[in-house]
């Protein structure tokens, strides 16, 4: 059984947001402004956040990548109660717009921050501000091809992409990956079938150090960060 | 909610209506055999799918199409491939085909497409209706026609030619493809002028400055990051700013994880920069010390022998004496009374540093931006060639650049030769700056002084030394001063605010271009640039303009710009001709020349002995008309303490700024994906801050958010704190790239310009501008 999963190395990001800004471009998801960052309404799919500890001179940041999760067992579908996120059988945790009813439930349920709600009008036209490329994903073509206001949205593991390339017979993880992985300069997110002991994710973990992000919380993520 | 359709209700889109999915396939077949840039090129060779659109109902996209380009939002200039959909252009990613950063891009390439769709940019050429200029006074612009506009730059530029005062032009360019620059600095030629001034003054001269005492190459370095197995930066911003970026972004992955022997980092810094915080080591310095700990290192590498005694023994001159003072005034207990480092740190990085070879002593703006900044340089470079890093594997190379079909000589007139050979406005091989190819921040104040001669014309291609210019406000009074300045961006900015006339360029994806990088990858390439997209407004190549204003002038300006191409297009294609054949070009984007050859020694060192120089006999050849003592010092890399602007009381803090990787370069910061995640080491966008050790913002009473004055003696601004644990108790920085109070919305008001408050002051010898020796004061508003 095919479950897809991200691996992101640490030691080899540069915390450059390439991935940040990819996922932007590739999803067309809104920017934010200054008063939307302030409340922290600001809509990304994909963030990079900064942990510190330590004092000066021996302070430490870590930089980590935050794409949704896709936790096996991910508390926004539990709590969903109108089934607008489910889980698909190849590991996709996913969001339905036409069946969200925006009541937040699943963002106040994620320990990860991953979800963002809708809050642009649509009448501001947030999807075709002139700053904006259209609403056509890079390759393959969004299921729920229109955004609406007023429901929550997320990271989908670029699955339009992954649809489409097993469509076409090509090889996920290889020759088609999510848009973050493909513009991460470093080649530090690596993306693939952790069922597959053959997969370049599985090689990576068996043969680095890992963690997952929140572990107590028994969600088990499918994104994996190497460490060591 | 009501479906939309790609391509609607938007400018500049191609959409045809009523066109169905059989009709586009027909279409693209057929744009394939008629266009070339949208060939439906080697997809294969690419290696990236053919997508076969599989559409909603009712969704009709009619063309797709990925365009070879490259990204013009740093001086890196990736190649880059766009993806344009019924005209539009939807994303940007990296060109396989490139090897400098082996088809990758930074996050900057992406903000490419709020470059070309900035609400902010100017659509037409715009003319000034109020005499009165200065910050906060509008212009009044009044759109004009490009014939209006050029008819009448033509006529000034024409006016002041016939004077038998062409000198009293200036260009000032910032951030522009290669070609373009070729062009203004051919048109300075042809003119007359010898004030053609880039940015460069405000960037990293000093690094260049360094390497040319010890080799002669006036030139940043370039490193073998593939093959090294240690990096020692100084202040080097090496995965934030320092080009080429995109190479040292795909390389750190490399150099980490993707071979057996993992390279090993250390940062020297006062802040625990980007890169300090993904280096395996942070050594934070007393600032603008770096020059006496690079003699340290010396020190201990040669006391106890570490040092590559073959390479000095055969490609050396001078390390006797240089050996000489290493030894006898830098030991690391001295030094760590400067620098603020323990003698044992300064043992254990030298030991690593000479042992775990090949290595590289990586300097940077934050170690050179000073006064002295080129003696610093120098003594870091020197490092390099004690464990015999030069020309080798995984060492310092010497980057060769591409060979474009040579221009003829201008054709010059008496006018022209006479204009050129006064002096310069920058005073660049002057008794002021003896070794300076450019010193960008001098124009202000010449200007302002009319030194050695008033200017009375000014032209700024994509410049904004407003902003980017230590002491930024002199530079507001001396455009304010000129007689007549023409702007040419795509956009309004600080500078474009004191316009006579402002010509709208068209931005990097609407335009014709050839590039390649600042030294970095060793071997050469070029990258194209083509119209992803039809320029969306009445807005033309810089290469054009030029063109268009040397037609008007006549005689022997306009006879030097015949038979180098017609326009822009034909321009680089003459210039590109001999790398390859044109459809080629336009198919893959990027010419790559011969790989890399190491070991160059009969022929890299352009040095009085023909060898690497640890006592500087260019230097001395440079200082020898300038009526300068030279000591037995003078001409060795050393350490000298800094003169720092402002006295330590009332001014206790060092000002000390760096710049995020999402600052772009090219003058503006209108774009909202790059401000909603401009600083990400705070976890914070559309803002800048004074960012503060915990210690010393306790002793001020001073709490993390909380709105303070930052004070220098030349001005104060007022900005939130950012209380935090990276950064040297004795400074406060602020990054660069906000404080805009002209230009677009998403960059107007956000944030301070860190500049406004700096002072004025600069590396004597290459004419770099001095950017962290102000002190300040920092306290609640």
């Amino acid at each position: 059984m095919t479950r897809w999963g991200m691996v992101i190395d640490l030691d080899k990001c540069t915390g450059c947001q390439s991935c940040s800004v990819a996922c932007k471009a590739e999803n067309n998801v809104p920017h934010g402004s200054p008063e939307e960052h302030a409340k922290r309404q600001a809509p990304f799919w994909h963030k990079i956040i900064a942990v510190s500890s330590g004092e000066y001179p021996a302070v430490r940041i870590d930089l980590i990548p935050m794409p949704c999760m896709h936790c096996d067992d991910a508390p926004c579908v539990t709590v969903c109660p109108a089934q607008a996120t489910y889980r698909r059988e190849d590991g996709i945790v996913i969001q339905d717009f036409r069946r969200c009813i925006g009541c937040k439930y699943c963002i106040v349920a994620c320990p990860y921050g991953a979800r963002s709600f809708n809050y642009k009008e649509p009448e501001e036209e947030e999807y075709h501000r002139p700053d904006l490329p259209p609403e056509r994903a890079d390759r393959g073509t969004w299921p729920f091809p229109h955004r609406v206001h007023g429901v929550v949205e997320k990271c989908t593991f670029c699955f339009h992409r992954i649809d489409e390339a097993i469509k076409e017979g090509k090889k996920v993880g290889e020759e088609v990956v999510p848009a973050c992985a493909e513009a991460c300069p470093a080649h530090a997110i690596a993306f693939g079938d952790l069922d597959d002991p053959e997969s370049q994710v599985s090689r990576l973990l068996a043969s680095r150090q890992w963690m997952r992000l929140r572990e107590e919380m028994g969600t088990s993520p499918k994104v994996f960060y190497l460490t060591g | 909610m009501e479906s939309r359709k790609p391509g609607s209700s938007r400018k500049g889109s191609n959409r045809r209506s009523g066109m169905s999915r059989r009709t586009f396939i027909k279409l693209s077949a057929a744009a394939g055999a008629t266009v070339a840039a949208s060939s439906m090129f080697g997809y294969s060779a690419l290696g990236s799918p053919v997508y076969s659109p599989e559409l909603p109902a009712g969704e009709d996209v009619i063309t797709e199409r990925w365009v070879p380009t490259s990204c013009l939002n740093c001086a890196t200039r990736c190649a880059t491939r766009v993806r344009v959909v019924n005209g539009r252009a939807v994303k940007i990613t990296g060109n396989p085909l490139s090897q400098v950063s082996e088809g990758e891009n930074c996050a900057r390439a992406n903000i490419g497409l709020q470059v070309l769709y900035d609400p902010a940019r100017i659509t037409t050429p715009l003319k000034r209706t109020n005499p009165a200029k200065g910050r906060g006074i509008d212009p009044g612009w009044t759109p004009v026609s490009w014939e209006q506009a050029l008819n009448e730059v033509g006529e000034k530029l024409k006016a002041l030619r016939a004077k038998g005062q062409p000198e009293s032009l200036l260009l000032l360019y910032g951030l522009n493809s290669v070609s373009d620059e070729d062009i203004i600095r051919r048109f300075g030629a042809a003119y007359g002028t010898p004030n053609v001034i880039s940015g460069d003054g405000l960037d990293n001269e000093a690094d260049k400055s360094g390497e040319w005492m010890a080799d002669g190459h006036y030139t940043q370095s370039a490193y073998d990051l593939d093959n090294t197995s240690y990096i020692l930066s100084f202040g080097a911003s090496i995965l934030e700013s320092y080009k080429p970026l995109a190479r040292s972004l795909r390389m750190w992955g490399k150099i980490r994880r993707e071979r057996p022997n993992r390279a090993r980092v250390v940062v020297i810094d006062p802040r625990y920069s980007i890169t300090a915080l993904k280096a395996d080591q942070w050594v934070p310095i007393n600032p603008g010390t770096d020059g006496a700990l690079a003699m340290a290192i010396a020190n201990v590498i040669i006391s106890e022998g570490l040092y590559d005694a073959d390479f000095i023994e055969n490609w050396t001159s001078g390390f006797d004496e240089y050996k000489n003072l290493v030894i006898e005034y830098y030991d690391p207990e001295t030094v760590s009374a400067i620098t603020g480092i323990p003698a044992d740190t300064i043992r254990q990085i030298a030991r690593e540093f000479a042992t775990t070879r090949p290595a590289i002593a990586w300097r940077g703006r934050g170690a050179t931006s000073w006064p002295n900044g080129s003696y610093t340089s120098y003594a870091i470079f020197c490092l390099n060639a004690l464990v015999g890093s030069i020309d080798v594997p995984g060492g310092v190379t010497y980057q060769e650049d591409p060979e474009y079909h040579p221009m003829p000589p201008t054709t010059e007139d008496d006018v022209a030769g006479d204009g050129r050979a006064r002096p310069a406005l920058d005073l660049r091989k002057t008794v002021r700056f003896p070794a300076a190819e450019v010193a960008t921040n001098q124009v202000a104040d010449s200007i302002l002084e009319d030194i050695p001669y008033p200017v009375e014309i000014a032209v700024g291609f994509n410049s904004n030394f407003n902003m980017s210019a230590p002491g930024a406000g002199r530079w507001d009074e001396a455009l304010a001063k000129v007689p007549y300045y023409i702007h040419v961006a795509p956009f309004i900015s600080e500078m474009a605010e004191y316009a006579d006339i402002l010509l709208p360029s068209t931005t990097f994806l609407e335009s014709w271009a050839y590039d390649h990088s600042p030294p970095g990858s060793g071997f050469a390439e070029v990258r194209l640039k083509q119209p992803a997209v039809e320029p969306l407004y009445d807005t033309r190549n810089i290469v054009d303009i030029v063109f268009a204003l040397a037609g008007r002038l006549g005689d022997t300006v306009a006879q030097s710009f015949t038979g180098i191409g017609d326009d822009a297009q034909g321009f680089v294609r003459y210039r590109t001709a001999d790398l390859a054949s044109w459809d080629e070009l336009l198919e893959r984007g990027v010419w790559v020349g011969p790989d890399y050859e190491f070991y160059k020694y009969d022929r890299i060192f352009l040095t009085p002995s023909k060898k690497f120089e640890f006592r500087s006999g260019n230097l001395k050849a440079a200082l020898r008309w300038t009526g300068d003592d030279i000591d037995s010092l003078t001409c060795l890399p050393h350490y000298q303490e800094t003169d720092f602007l402002g006295g330590s009381n009332p001014f206790p803090l060092i000002l000390s700024t760096y710049q995020p990787l999402l600052d772009i370069e090219n003058g503006s910061q209108n774009y909202p994906w790059a401000q909603e995640m401009f600083l990400v080491m705070h976890g914070q966008g559309w803002n800048n801050y004074a960012e503060i050790n915990s210690q010393t913002a306790q002793d001020l009473g001073i709490r993390d958010g909380d709105t303070v004055y930052v004070e220098s003696p030349y001005g104060k601004v007022k900005v939130k704190a950012r209380v935090f644990e990276g950064i040297h108790p004795g400074v406060v920085s602020i990054a660069t790239g906000q404080g805009h109070y002209a230009g677009g919305e998403w960059a107007q008001g956000i944030g301070v310009n860190p500049n406004e408050i700096i002072g004025v002051d600069y590396d004597r010898l290459s004419g770099q501008a001095a950017f962290f020796n102000t002190r300040v004061r920092v306290y609640r508003a």
